[in-house]
């Protein structure tokens, strides 16, 4: 039955993205005049595939928002909560899923879709496996700290929370009235020498623009480090020896009460003898 | 309070990535099992995720999603490790309750 709410939440989460997906992937269309100056061989060869400038403000994308935000929230809420590994995990999952909803209201499209690939797809799968090895539920899940040491840790949480709050709600924006607009398209060189492309924020091809330009490096080292935590994880995870696995729990012969007894008596009775 | 309700904005990202982080906090704090620990790391890599992706969109630079691009790389390269560590805790103790490991205690 909770599989079935579960499964019932996500089939229900994807539809919402699906359906405020359209209206978020949007570019602000900059008149052909502002790129022109200056160069009078610049002309633009593509507008971007979505001009219509729906933006993603008023009460509607409000509500959407406050949806997925509790979405993430609970299903935070949800991982740390639960005692059963399944479940934790599966609220990870909506968790997930509602921030990448998040992250098509911040108009990153690309990254959302990476977001529900690696994190919803690949990871959490890693975990399930791992929850099918490790299949033991918690005894006691919550750390048994004393009455000071959780009000500490509640009073320090809730100084946390309300600082960061305070702090991030006095953010100054540059330009707060596009808070929430489309942002404007990325120009692009184009595929001859001396035009300019137009391509929408937070697109495959935006953002592959700036990872294979300035963070060319960056690419590059994360593979390396992708290949070593692979190779790494293979290492660790593997047996020592063998038959490590079959040895994890040693061997204790039950003992034989009275092959000891009669042991004893034998031993008393040679110390009795030269005595 | 109908201004902080339906005009959302970057603080409210922002608020909600700071929450997220807090609840991730918590969890690594709270919890013993390694595995949601795990899971409550990742948690906060979401939150600053979040907060990267969000003051990119304010200020117009897109390095940020390159830099989230990155940071969820080197996530899943610490979940492959944390997990195979986790693996192979369990293989020799028969559980992952991380009060109980204090072999490299005093």
């Amino acid at each position: 039955m909770k599989v079935l709410l579960l499964i019932l939440t996500m089939l229900l989460t994807l539809g919402a993205i699906d359906a405020i997906a359209p209206q978020l992937a949007v570019a602000d269309p900059i008149p052909a005049q502002a790129v022109n100056k200056g160069r009078t061989t610049t002309k633009v060869v593509k507008r971007s595939p979505h001009s219509d400038k729906i933006e993603s403000n008023g009460k509607g994308m409000a509500l959407l928002f406050w949806a997925f935000a509790a979405a993430t929230i609970g299903g935070a809420l949800f991982v740390v909560t639960r005692r059963n590994l399944i479940a934790a995990v599966m609220g990870m999952v909506g968790c997930f899923l509602g921030i990448s909803a998040v992250y098509m209201m911040l108009y990153a499209s690309f990254l959302a879709v990476i977001q529900m690939l690696v994190y919803a797809g690949a990871i959490m799968v890693l975990f399930v496996f791992v929850v099918m090895i490790l299949n033991r539920p918690e005894d006691e899940p919550v750390a048994p700290t004393g009455r000071a040491g959780k009000a500490l840790g509640g009073l320090a949480i809730v100084y946390l929370v309300g600082r960061l709050i305070f702090m991030l709600m006095k953010v100054q924006p540059p330009n707060p009235l596009t808070a929430i607009n489309a942002p404007a398209a990325v120009e692009l060189p184009g595929d001859t020498v001396g035009t300019i492309e137009r391509v929408d924020w937070g697109s495959v091809k935006a953002v592959g623009w700036d990872l294979f330009g300035p963070g060319l490096f960056v690419f590059e080292a994360i593979s390396l480090l992708l290949l070593i935590a692979v190779v790494g994880a293979i290492a660790i995870a593997r047996p020592l020896h063998e038959d490590q696995d079959n040895q994890s729990e040693p061997f204790h012969p039950p003992r034989d009460e009275a092959a000891e007894a009669a042991a004893a008596a034998a031993a008393a009775a040679s110390s009795g003898g030269h005595a | 309070m109908s201004d902080i309700l339906f005009n959302v904005g970057y603080g409210h990202f922002l608020v909600l990535a700071a929450v997220l982080f807090l609840i991730g906090t918590a969890g690594v704090m709270i919890r013993r099992n390694a595995l949601i620990i795990l899971m409550s790391v990742e948690l906060m890599l979401n939150a600053a995720n979040m907060t990267l992706l969000t003051f990119a969109r304010m200020w117009g630079d897109l390095s940020g999603h390159t830099f989230a691009l990155i940071v969820i790389a080197v996530a899943a390269a610490e979940a492959a490790v944390g997990l195979a560590i986790v693996v192979a805790v369990f293989r020799g103790r028969r559980n992952v309750d991380v009060d109980r490991l204090t072999t490299l205690r005093h």
